[in-house]
């Protein structure tokens, strides 16, 4: 299939879908097609969209493709779905966050000897939000339940796999920036 | 213990273990005072402080000096070193749950239930954050408002009594000249009582000269 009759099977399935739409699922349904060519579609889709002043476009997230509004709408639509929009996480539902996010599948103790206090309640707030999911037991004292992070993880920070994550910086960078700190101030 | 040291502002690779660990133990002091459970994690913490304090002050054993001398707080830096690594990591997190905000993306709304108008946000607080809640509650306490309630030194009976005597033997008598001999307020609302009492059983009549003029109080 030629790229200008696939350009609008993508536009109609990406509008289509309610969650993101893996290039695989979509190669999946049109059949006569390439992963390399759906990205092609998407990509000429999102030109169209730009040369027309469109207030959306296609983003890869999560592993697919999704249609989202622009950041310069977001105050009309905020306003539309006004007491539906769920509301930001705490700073500590976010340290929790990130320390499931860089040591998964983590246990709920690992988690608090970070954190240095009681977890209990963030991270059944990131359950309830689906955030993150438990995976399984891990070993040592009780079998603790162990955590990761979910798709809908990698959805509400907008970004396509964990790879994408800022990474922390390590220890001994701390240290060094520290020292370089009190060299410069002697 | 990251609230201690951020709000003395240490510097956390040069910690005075005393400051902290005297701190600490104020505020488990202030537990008991009020009557709270000391959380264990507390006493821990400060035990733990005491302890790496010890082990700064005592001479080293000959055997230990043979090996590389490490400062006992090592451990507490590598803890807090560790933390403040997610905090830096989470508040990167926190932009992206920003920039993410700002896009919508298409959905069934219908699956999801709409949300209470007012969600209450419920946040960790620390054992901090509830001992500053609770001296706020004190501080902001009302003063104390004291209603004295007092005898009337006087009754309607009495007054009307007092008028009568007063119109004894006379023609009348005028109003401000009668109320002139009263000093306490109470008395003169209670006096205006006994007239207004006696007009309506008509003992007395009243009568005025002219508007705005002397108020003339006669027998009947």
């Amino acid at each position: 299939m030629d790229l200008d009759q696939l350009k609008p099977i993508v536009e109609t399935l990406v509008f289509a879908s309610d969650v993101p739409l893996p290039a695989e699922n979509i190669k999946t349904l049109v059949e006569e097609t390439t992963i390399e060519d759906v990205q092609k579609a998407v990509d000429q889709l999102n030109h169209d969209y730009t040369q027309t002043a469109r207030t959306f476009h296609i983003v890869h997230i999560a592993g697919g493709y999704q249609m989202v509004t622009h950041s310069s709408y977001a105050s009309w639509v905020k306003k539309l779905f006004q007491g539906r929009i769920k509301t930001k996480l705490s700073q500590a539902a976010m340290e929790a966050l990130s320390v499931i996010a860089f040591r998964q599948p983590v246990s709920k103790p690992e988690i608090e000897s970070i954190r240095g206090v009681n977890c209990d309640g963030v991270v059944r707030t990131l359950l309830e939000r689906k955030l993150v999911t438990i995976s399984g037991r891990g070993e040592g004292v009780g079998k603790p339940l162990l955590y990761k992070t979910t798709r809908e993880f990698l959805q509400y920070l907008g970004i396509n796999e964990l790879a994408d994550l800022p990474k922390p910086r390590e220890i001994e960078e701390l240290f060094k920036e520290q020292n370089a700190n009190a060299d410069a101030a002697e | 213990m990251l609230y201690l040291i951020k709000k003395e502002e240490i510097d956390i690779y040069d910690i005075p273990i005393a400051v902290i660990a005297r701190q600490y133990l104020e505020y488990v002091q202030l537990m008991k005072d009020l009557d709270l459970e000391v959380a264990g994690e507390f006493i821990l913490m400060a035990a733990t402080l005491i302890q790496i304090k010890v082990r700064m002050l005592l001479p080293r054993s000959p055997l230990s000096e043979e090996e590389e001398p490490e400062d006992p707080r090592t451990e507490l830096v590598r803890q807090l070193l560790e933390y403040k690594r997610y905090k830096e990591v989470a508040e990167s997190l926190t932009d992206l749950e920003e920039r993410q905000s700002r896009h919508f993306a298409r959905r069934y709304f219908e699956w999801e239930k709409p949300y209470k108008e007012k969600e209450v946000v419920l946040k960790d607080m620390s054992m901090f954050d509830l001992l500053a809640a609770f001296k706020a509650v004190l501080d902001n306490m009302p003063k104390k408002l004291v209603h004295e309630v007092q005898m009337i030194p006087v009754t309607l009976e009495e007054q009307m009594e007092f008028l009568a005597k007063s119109l004894e033997g006379k023609d009348h008598v005028v109003f401000a000249d009668l109320m002139k001999q009263l000093e306490d307020r109470i008395v003169v609302i209670v006096t205006f009582m006994a007239i207004l009492e006696m007009v309506r059983t008509h003992r007395i009549f009243i009568r005025q000269s002219d508007v705005f003029g002397e108020i003339w109080i006669s027998n009947r």
